[in-house]
C-alpha cells in the first residue's frame, strides 16, 4: 500500500513536477514579500515575460520538430535596430512590414539550410547567432538606435499601449500563444511537426514533407522574433544592438522547462507558456527578495536541471535510473 | 601624415610596413588596440573622433586595430605592433589583468604603452607610461553631489530614500562608479539612505526590470542613480510604466544622447558628461606628450563635468 502511494506520488511528481515545482515556489516567494502577489507586479512580471515568451513560442515549434533555433537572440536585436531606423526613414505604416519580411527572410534562410540541406541546426543557428550580430552592428555602425519624436508616435502602442486594463504586450503574447496553440494541436501542419521531430524517416516514408514542414518552422519562429522585435522597440522606443543577447539560451530554457524534448516530437505551447512563466516569476522573486541579479541565474539552471531529470524520470517511470 | 586601418581578422603586415616606414622621421607612429569598436556608439564615436584627431595632427601617423572584444586578439595586436617596432602603443584594454604581459613586453621593447578609457591592474602599472581616461571615483562621487544638491532645493535631504543601479559586476568602472558614489553621499547628505543596489549591467532592458522590482518593493523612491544614462532610462521608462517618475530624481553617468533628451523633456535630472571624443584627444595627446618627453601625470584624467537640467544648453546633445 504505501508502496503504491510512493509510486503514485513519484508518476505525479514526474508528469506535473513543473506545476508543483510552479505552486512551491508562488508560494514560498509570496509568504517572503506579500508584494509578490500584488496585482501590479504579476502584471509587471508577464509583460516583461512577454518579449521572450513570444519568442519561445516560435522555438516550439523549430524544437517539436527535431532541430534548434540559437538565432533568435541576435535575430530579435535584428529586428528591434531595423524597425527602429525604418521607423524614423519611412513611417511606421511601413517599417513594421519591411521589418517582418526582412526577418522573415533571415528565418527562410536558416530554413533552407536546416530543411532542405540538411545542415545540422546546432552549427547552422550557432553560425547565424553571429552572422546576424554582425549584420545588425553593420547595419546600425554600432551606434544606438532611438527614434526622434519619442512622444508623438503612435508606434508605442505595441509596447506600451492596453486595452481593458490590460497592457498589450500580454494581450499580444496570449493571442499569438492562442493561435500558435492551436496550429499545432488542431491542424494537420501541427501534426506533421510532430511527426517529423518524433521520427523524421518514418514521416518521410509516410509521404509527410520533411524539409517543408522544418523550413515552415524556421518561418514560424522568425515570424515570433519579428513580433518580439516590434513589442521590445515599441516599448523603449530606443534600443543598443544587443538588446536580444543571451536571449537564445533563456528561450531554449523556457522551451525545455515546459517539457518540449530536445529530441524532437514532444511539447506544447501551453507548457512553454507555464515554462516561459516560471522563468519570470523566479527572476522576479529573487529581486524582491533581494539577492543579487546574477543568482537568478544559478537557482533558473537549477530548477532547468531539474526539469529535465522529472522529463527523464517520466519516461522510464521512475526517479532514479535502474542501470546505473 | 598617413593612416591605416586595420581590422579585426584582417592582417595585413605589408599595409603597417607602409604606414610605419612611408614617412619623414620626425613624425611619430602611433599604434592602437581598441576593445571592441562598433559594439556601442561610445567606442565607434572614439574611434572617428581618434583618427580625425590624427588626421588634423601632421607629426602622427596611426595604425588603428580593433581586438573586438577578444583578448587573444588584443594581444597578437600588440606582437604586431611591437614587431612594427611603432613609436608609442595606446591600448583599450579588453581584460585588465590578461593583457599585463602583452603590454611588459612592449614595455622591455622600449615602446612606451599609454592605457586608455579603462585601466589596466595594477601589478601592470609598472610597464606603463600613463593612463589617459575618465575618473570614475570622481565621476560617482559628482553624481552622488547632483543628487543631493537636487534634494536640498526640494527640502527633502534628511528622509529621502534611493536606490542604485550599478554597471556589470566585475568592470572597473561600474566598481569605481558604485564607490564613488556611495562615499560621497554620505558625506554631503547624511541622512540620504540608499536602500538597495542591483546591477544592471550596462543594458537598458535589464535595468527596467530592475526598476520594476523596486518599485513594487519599495513604495518611497525618491531618488535613482544609475552607472550610466542608458541604464538610467531603463529606470526611468519603468517609473512611468507605473506612474511614479514624477516623485522621482533620475541621475545617471556618461550622458548619452537618450539621457540628454530626457533631460530636456524635464523627466531626467543630471548625469556626468563624458565625451568620447574628449577621451580619444586625451588619448591621442598622452601618447604625444610621452613621445616628445614631457612630465606626464601616471594618471591623465580628463574632465567629465556634471551636467543637469540647470546648464545643460552648455552642452552639445552626445553623438551616441
Amino acid at each position: 500500500m504505501a508502496e503504491l502511494t510512493r509510486k503514485g506520488l513519484q508518476g505525479f511528481l514526474a508528469r506535473q513536477g513543473i506545476l508543483v515545482a510552479f505552486a512551491v515556489f508562488m508560494i514560498a516567494f509570496a509568504v517572503a514579500n506579500p508584494r509578490f502577489i500584488d496585482i501590479d507586479n504579476v502584471f509587471g512580471v508577464i509583460r516583461s515575460s512577454a518579449i521572450l515568451g513570444v519568442m519561445a513560442l516560435g522555438v516550439t515549434f523549430v524544437v517539436i520538430g527535431g532541430n534548434l533555433d540559437l538565432s533568435v537572440g541576435s535575430m530579435m536585436s535584428f529586428s528591434t535596430i531595423v524597425v527602429l531606423d525604418l521607423h524614423d526613414k519611412i513611417g511606421p505604416t511601413l517599417a513594421i512590414p519591411s521589418m517582418f519580411a526582412m526577418t522573415l527572410a533571415l528565418g527562410a534562410f536558416i530554413g533552407i539550410l536546416v530543411g532542405y540541406l540538411k545542415l545540422n541546426s546546432l552549427i547552422v543557428t550557432l553560425g547565424m547567432l553571429s552572422a546576424i550580430h554582425g549584420l545588425t552592428l553593420t547595419y546600425s555602425g554600432g551606434k544606438n538606435m532611438d527614434i526622434a519624436d519619442k512622444s508623438g508616435t503612435w508606434f508605442s502602442v505595441f509596447g506600451q499601449g492596453s486595452v481593458a486594463g490590460l497592457p498589450m504586450p500580454i494581450l499580444i503574447f496570449a493571442g499569438l500563444a492562442i493561435v500558435l496553440s492551436i496550429i499545432l494541436s488542431r491542424t494537420p501542419f501541427g501534426r506533421k511537426v510532430y511527426a517529423v521531430g518524433g521520427n523524421g524517416v518514418a514521416a518521410t516514408f509516410s509521404g509527410i514533407p520533411r524539409a517543408r514542414v522544418v523550413f515552415m518552422t524556421y518561418l514560424m519562429s522568425s515570424f515570433c522574433v519579428a513580433t518580439a522585435g516590434l513589442i521590445q522597440a515599441s516599448r523603449s522606443l530606443g534600443s543598443q544592438n544587443t538588446v536580444g543577447q543571451g536571449m537564445e539560451l533563456e528561450v531554449l530554457a523556457a522551451v525545455i522547462l515546459g517539457g518540449a524534448s530536445l529530441l524532437g516530437g514532444s511539447g506544447t505551447i501551453f507548457k512553454t507558456v507555464i515554462g516561459v512563466l516560471i522563468l519570470g516569476f523566479i527572476q522576479n522573486g529573487l529581486l524582491l527578495l533581494g539577492l543579487a541579479f546574477y543568482a537568478q541565474y544559478i537557482v533558473t539552471w537549477i530548477i532547468i536541471i531539474l526539469a529535465v531529470w522529472l522529463d527523464i524520470a517520466a519516461k522510464r517511470g521512475g526517479l532514479w535510473s535502474r542501470i546505473a | 601624415m598617413k593612416i591605416s586601418t586595420k581590422f579585426a581578422l584582417v592582417c595585413s603586415t605589408a599595409m603597417l610596413g607602409t604606414a610605419a616606414f612611408g614617412e619623414a622621421h620626425s613624425s611619430y607612429t602611433i599604434g592602437i588596440t581598441q576593445n571592441n569598436v562598433g559594439v556601442d556608439s561610445y567606442q565607434t564615436t572614439y574611434e572617428q573622433a581618434f583618427i580625425a584627431a590624427a588626421e588634423e595632427n601632421d607629426a602622427v601617423e596611426v595604425v588603428v586595430l580593433d581586438a573586438g572584444g577578444d583578448v587573444a586578439r588584443q594581444i597578437a595586436q600588440m606582437e604586431d605592433l611591437i614587431q612594427q617596432e611603432v613609436d608609442a602603443i595606446i591600448i583599450w584594454p579588453t581584460n585588465g589583468e590578461a593583457v599585463i604581459p602583452a603590454v611588459r613586453k612592449a614595455s622591455q621593447a622600449d615602446i612606451p604603452v599609454i592605457v586608455t578609457n579603462s585601466n589596466i591592474a595594477e601589478q601592470g602599472f609598472d610597464f606603463v607610461a600613463s593612463f589617459s581616461g575618465p575618473d570614475n571615483i570622481t565621476q560617482g562621487a559628482r553624481s552622488a553631489e547632483i543628487m543631493c544638491d537636487r534634494f536640498k532645493a526640494q527640502g527633502i535631504e534628511g528622509e529621502a530614500q534611493i536606490v542604485q543601479i550599478s554597471g556589470q559586476p566585475g568592470y572597473t568602472t561600474a566598481i569605481e562608479r558604485a564607490k564613488g558614489f556611495e562615499d560621497r553621499l554620505p558625506e554631503v547628505c547624511p541622512d540620504v539612505t540608499l536602500v538597495e543596489t542591483q546591477p544592471g549591467d550596462w543594458n537598458r532592458e535589464k535595468s527596467q526590470q530592475v526598476m520594476e522590482a523596486f518599485l513594487v518593493k519599495y513604495d518611497d523612491i525618491d531618488g535613482v542613480y544609475a552607472g550610466d544614462d542608458n541604464m538610467g532610462v531603463g529606470a526611468l521608462n519603468a517609473a512611468k510604466a507605473a506612474g511614479r517618475a514624477g516623485d522621482i530624481t533620475f541621475v545617471g553617468a556618461t550622458n548619452f544622447a537618450v539621457g540628454y533628451e530626457a533631460m530636456a523633456a524635464g523627466e531626467y535630472w543630471g548625469s556626468i558628461y563624458q565625451s568620447p571624443v574628449d577621451d580619444a584627444e586625451a588619448a591621442l595627446q598622452t601618447a604625444i606628450d610621452v613621445l616628445d618627453g614631457k612630465d606626464v601625470p601616471f594618471l591623465n584624467y580628463f574632465d567629465t563635468p556634471k551636467i543637469t537640467q540647470d546648464n545643460m544648453d552648455e552642452f552639445t546633445k552626445p553623438v551616441f
